[in-house]
């Protein structure tokens, strides 16, 4: 299945990051993982730090109006921007401005999609609210990574999945390592060499059914 | 904010909150527009839902109409029960309000249409 690529205007967005190959990649995950995807029946998705809401777009061409389409974002102008690229494409995404899922109840998510601040930098470039905040990932490029992974379990539903784009610095097997402790199997979904990055998007569920 | 996502949010994040939920409601722009109405998606998100808390979120704001305080049996194939829902849970845009804890009385402003939920590193 082939997804139209939305149309976006991010000219009164100074601090909003700027669809680029990281952002492109996950759209070809999920169209990749379409027939997945269709089949889970999410009734509810997430993006966590949205930017300019390309990557949510997507999923609401897909699934249409069969699932409801949420965004959050630390930046309030990317929020906006998420909003207009929306309302831009005819879909509906609610968003929030809000760190990572912390203002949501458990158990509600089915899908969360997290492109991620991946690049390795310096601890104290993780901080403010601004354009930074959508690259600068602390040690290792994990700090914010790590830190939606430690309670990602409790808001995803027992169905639900989450698609997590990595780089190869971020070091994926030990991600996977987490991921695992936690329960969750995983799936290489693509993966993409781009100028200087070497880039990967995984699919982490559960590895056992929870059966009541 | 629509009072689909407000079924969905907590302030227990904050330091000294226990529950957070739910958290009430000051609407001063309440915008209502027509939304595609699949009654399928209606019926699978019911369960997800908490009703008394969309049930009073809808009267507090005036947005009550005649939903019924009672889920309906079999409201899977209750067409007109499914539009009822549908209407208050995705066609009602709050655009400028606030939304407040319960244990605190702290306030998220609500600014066309996006809830500022972040907090202060002392909150935290």
């Amino acid at each position: 299945m082939e997804l139209n690529t939305p149309l976006y205007n991010l000219s009164t967005f100074s601090e909003v990051y700027e669809p680029s190959e990281d952002t492109f990649l996950f759209v070809d995950a999920l169209e990749a993982d379409a027939s997945f995807l269709l089949g889970l029946k999410p009734k509810v998705a997430i993006e966590v730090g949205s930017g300019s809401g390309v990557v949510m777009t997507s999923l609401a061409f897909l699934l249409k109006n069969s699932c409801s389409y949420f965004s959050t974002d630390i930046n309030l102008q990317a929020c906006c921007a998420t909003k207009d690229t929306a309302n831009l494409n005819g879909v509906s995404i609610e968003c929030l401005n809000m760190d990572l899922l912390s203002g949501f109840k458990s158990n509600m998510f089915d899908i969360i999609l997290f492109n991620p601040p991946y690049v390795v930098t310096d601890s104290s470039e993780v901080s403010g609210t601004g354009l930074n905040r959508a690259w600068a990932g602390g040690v290792n490029g994990r700090e914010i990574i790590d830190k939606l992974l430690s309670n990602i379990s409790e808001m995803l539903t027992d169905k639900g999945v989450c698609y997590l784009l990595l780089l190869k610095e971020n070091n994926p097997q030990e991600v996977i390592s987490i991921m695992s402790n936690l329960k969750f199997d995983f799936k290489l979904v693509i993966q993409r060499k781009v100028p200087g990055e070497l880039l990967y998007i995984y699919k982490f569920f559960r590895k056992f059914k929870i059966w009541l | 904010m629509k009072l689909l996502t407000h079924n969905m949010l907590t302030s227990k994040c904050m330091k000294g909150v226990s529950v957070g939920y739910p958290l009430g409601i000051n609407a001063s722009d309440v915008r209502v527009s027509e939304v595609d109405f699949n009654p399928d998606f209606i019926a699978r998100m019911i369960p997800k839902l908490d009703w008394a808390v969309l049930y009073n979120a809808a009267e507090s704001i005036g947005q009550l109409e005649d939903l019924p305080k009672d889920l309906a049996n079999n409201y899977e194939n209750d067409q007109e029960f499914l539009k009822k829902v549908h209407h208050v849970l995705l066609e009602v845009d709050i655009i400028n309000g606030e939304l407040v804890c319960p244990e605190t009385g702290r306030k998220f402003p609500i600014n066309n249409g996006i809830p500022n939920m972040l907090l202060n590193e002392d909150e935290v």
